[in-house]
């Protein structure tokens, strides 16, 4: 419960201004630092922190236990014993991306939580790899179109299992080898190859209108990173982060439905899209800009 | 005077077992919740007899007994005493009041055996009115009018049970209407309480009283405009402070009574500056060391807590005044902000809401004080204060506040706090479902990165930079903004 504003204020000691920088409508400054703050926020700073003294009226909400604790005293309804207290309560973590709205009670969730599905996500197609080295597979084999050039003249396909490092001619070579070598299931979820379109196809058409529009919107171009907000979108993220589904049916309709992403955005704006927003091309939601500019290979113009 | 242990059953009380008291407590508890917000939070106290401490299981006479009882006060010579005796009784009961009351000369009658020359009677018919200023029927309080000039006459008088009863008499009818309150206030409320105390600071069940009657004149509508001016041009207020410390034989109720008078007062108002002179801030804070010790060891008395909370807000309230540089020789000694970071823990689990006051008092403490911020890190506490980072309700929100207080001082405090882990600290806090606590993380994060380079390569360096990443993806645009503005203008560059 964070301190609410209360009915009754006090007057402001020294000055007549109201502006509370921290929203804490409930208390009121004895003394001021405005000149500070105004300060910070004229030159682009958004930080805004001062100590503040908090004067609380008797009527204020923080005073309301000590008040019935007081007057169950005055009836003789007072014990001591902490028996009835209800245990204090421990903050919850929150994943920050607007639109997933996952709570946790431990930290150790909330870490997996993010590094499962927001930490290794592609820049361009927005899907979550589980790794890091599945990540760059994804983004070289998926996003660079100077990847199929080259895979034409040299191996190119690097082995799924960090460490092994071969690389091999074709995506079939390479899932052979992990099956032979590496003993991969033959339906291995994170090899899914950007050609297999047809079955996801029409799969995907069977889905709700909706949830179809909600894919779409998820790939964007031009290398921004749009974060979308729903529950269904969500879990659909959850699902192609499992089922890596061809690409190359986003990438070739992404011309297509850029124009069309507008209005179907907008449409689907209504419904879901709550949150919106673009990150700047510098950094790269998922891969770290200190990193680099990954996922950039490749993007369309 | 109140015994805190136990645990009374009302007038008309059944055997109750546990589960229904419990039951009835919890009713009760949500009544008074209810009742505080719509500001009509006031509450009686019983004095009862010693003979009637035990148990209340004798019958209450009816209304019957009452009519015919008036007839024989009315009537009869010698007995009186008797007869008043169980008129008190049957004055417990609520409809009965009712009934006597609407007698006509009922009340002329028993202030005319208060004020009579038989001294039993009056304590007996002291005890009646008693009685009827307890009645949950607010009409009973006009009813009273007519006694109260001698009932505040009597308090000069040295009869502790008498000047008890009509102290906590007095006490129960002033909240219940604003004429009764203004025609006690005209007749000279507040200066006899004053000097009750005075005259009578050994005899502490009449400063119990008296303070728990002052009390509820501070809770009166308008006591702002119309009581509290008084209150502080009396004595009252120096009094007040002399009886705060509890006598060990005696009790802590007198304290609490005074305590809580105190709150009122503090809490109502905005010019400290009488309050401050007459040492009220280094009464309290110093009585807190103490008590705060105590606790922390375990030593002492049930019920504490009650007087420990009036104090907190007092000190807090007072520090809202206390301009910084009168800070030190009015709180005299540093620790007690050793003390209240110790009372946290101490209130944690039992009375959580304390520990939510404490650690707002905390804050007034080190909000512009150079000196506490640095006695803060010299006692060590800053580790401590960050084990209470976990804990919701307003309690992890006051004490961010508390350690960005002392990051914002100096650049060497914000070293030291990174060096005591901080920074892991906030590495959590920033993953918060708790908007606020989100942003006070960042505000002390970009305090922390400022004051030194190193310090934001050890947040780097602990995987800080996916934390403000995944932050330039919140709901709140603020929030968005810190990260962004930390990310770019302070960590990449």
């Amino acid at each position: 419960m964070m301190l609410q504003p209360d009915l009754v204020q006090f007057m402001t000691v020294g000055g007549g201004q109201a502006h509370n920088s921290n929203r804490e409508e409930g208390f009121s400054e004895a003394t001021e630092q405005q000149e500070e703050m105004r300060r910070q926020t004229e030159e682009g700073n958004p930080f805004t922190f001062s100590p503040q003294l908090l004067r609380l009226h008797r009527d204020h909400e923080l005073f309301e236990d000590g008040d019935v604790l007081r007057h169950m005293y005055l009836q003789d309804l007072f014990i001591s014993e902490a028996e009835e207290q209800p245990a204090p309560s421990v903050s919850e973590f929150a994943c920050h991306i607007s639109g997933c709205s996952v709570v946790f009670s431990t930290l150790d969730e909330y870490e997996h939580h993010y590094n499962s599905l927001h930490r290794h996500v592609c820049c361009s197609c927005r899907r979550s790899l589980p790794s890091a080295h599945l990540l760059d597979i994804h983004l070289q084999e998926w996003h660079d179109s100077l990847f199929i050039i080259l895979a034409q003249k040299q191996d190119m396909y690097l082995c799924l299992v960090e460490g092994c490092g071969q690389k091999f001619r074709t995506s079939q070579e390479r899932k052979d080898h992990l099956i032979r070598v590496h003993k991969y299931p033959p339906d291995f979820r994170f090899d899914k190859n950007r050609k297999e379109k047809g079955t996801r196809d029409t799969r995907r058409e069977h889905r709700t209108d909706t949830a179809m529009e909600a894919a779409d919107d998820v790939s964007r171009s031009e290398g921004v990173c749009e974060v979308m907000c729903s529950v269904q979108s969500n879990q659909l993220e959850q699902e192609e982060s499992m089922e890596a589904h061809a690409s190359s049916e986003e990438a070739a309709r992404i011309e297509d439905i850029s124009a069309s992403a507008q209005t179907s955005e907008t449409s689907t704006e209504a419904l879901k899209l709550k949150y919106s927003y673009r990150v700047p091309k510098t950094v790269c939601f998922g891969q770290g800009s200190v990193r680099g500019f990954r996922g950039q290979r490749g993007r369309r113009k | 005077m109140w015994r805190l242990n136990k645990v009374r059953h009302k007038a008309g009380g059944h055997a109750n077992t546990l589960e229904e008291l419990r039951l009835r407590r919890r009713e009760k508890e949500r009544a008074l919740r209810q009742a505080r917000r719509d500001r009509q939070l006031v509450s009686k106290r019983l004095l009862l007899n010693e003979d009637e401490e035990q148990d209340l299981m004798e019958i209450t006479p009816g209304e019957q007994d009452v009519v015919s009882l008036f007839h024989a006060l009315q009537h009869s010579g010698t007995d009186k005493e008797a007869y008043l005796r169980t008129l008190s009784k049957a004055l417990r009961n609520p409809s009965a009041q009712l009934t006597f009351i609407k007698l006509e000369n009922s009340m002329h009658l028993l202030v005319g055996l208060l004020t009579g020359s038989d001294a039993r009677c009056r304590l007996q018919a002291v005890r009646c009115l008693h009685e009827l200023s307890h009645s949950p029927h607010t009409s009973m309080a006009s009813a009273c009018l007519p006694a109260t000039p001698y009932l505040l006459t009597y308090l000069s008088g040295q009869s502790t049970k008498f000047t008890e009863l009509c102290l906590y008499t007095l006490g129960n009818i002033c909240p219940d209407n604003e004429v009764v309150k203004e025609r006690l206030l005209a007749q000279g409320i507040i200066p006899a309480l004053a000097s009750c105390i005075q005259n009578q600071t050994h005899n502490l069940a009449v400063v119990e009283a008296a303070g728990f009657t002052l009390f509820q004149l501070l809770q009166t509508k308008d006591a702002v405009q119309k009581v509290i001016p008084m209150v502080l041009a009396s004595s009252l207020p120096s009094q007040l402070l002399s009886v705060l410390t509890p006598d060990p034989e005696f009790g802590l109720a007198p304290a609490i009574e005074c305590a809580w008078c105190l709150h009122s007062l503090t809490s109502s108002t905005v010019d400290h500056r009488e309050l401050l002179a007459q040492g009220a801030l280094t009464q309290c804070s110093s009585l807190l060391v103490s008590l705060g010790g105590a606790v922390v060891e375990g030593n002492t008395d049930q019920g504490v807590e009650l007087l420990v909370c009036p104090l907190l807000r007092c000190v807090g309230n007072l520090l809202s005044s206390c301009p910084v540089e009168a800070l030190s020789s009015q709180l005299g000694d540093v620790h007690l902000v050793a003390a209240l970071c110790e009372l946290v823990f101490a209130f944690l689990h039992s009375f959580p809401a304390l520990a939510r006051e404490t650690a707002w008092v905390l804050n007034n403490l080190t909000a512009h004080s150079t000196e506490l911020c640095s006695a803060l890190l010299t006692f060590n506490l800053a580790p401590r204060l960050m084990e209470l980072l976990p804990f919701s309700q307003g309690i992890n929100t006051m004490i961010l506040r508390v350690l960005a207080n002392v990051a914002h001082k100096k650049k060497e405090f914000c070293i030291r706090l990174a060096e005591l882990g901080l920074l892991s600290a906030l590495a959590a806090t920033l993953k918060m479902a708790n908007q606020d606590m989100v942003t006070l993380s960042l505000e002390v994060l970009f305090m922390m990165i400022v004051s030194s380079p190193q310090i934001a390569e050890q947040f780097v360096r602990q995987g800080g930079l996916s934390v403000l990443e995944a932050i330039q993806y919140n709901n709140e645009g603020e929030v968005r903004r810190r990260a962004t503005h930390l990310l770019e203008q302070h960590i990449l560059t």
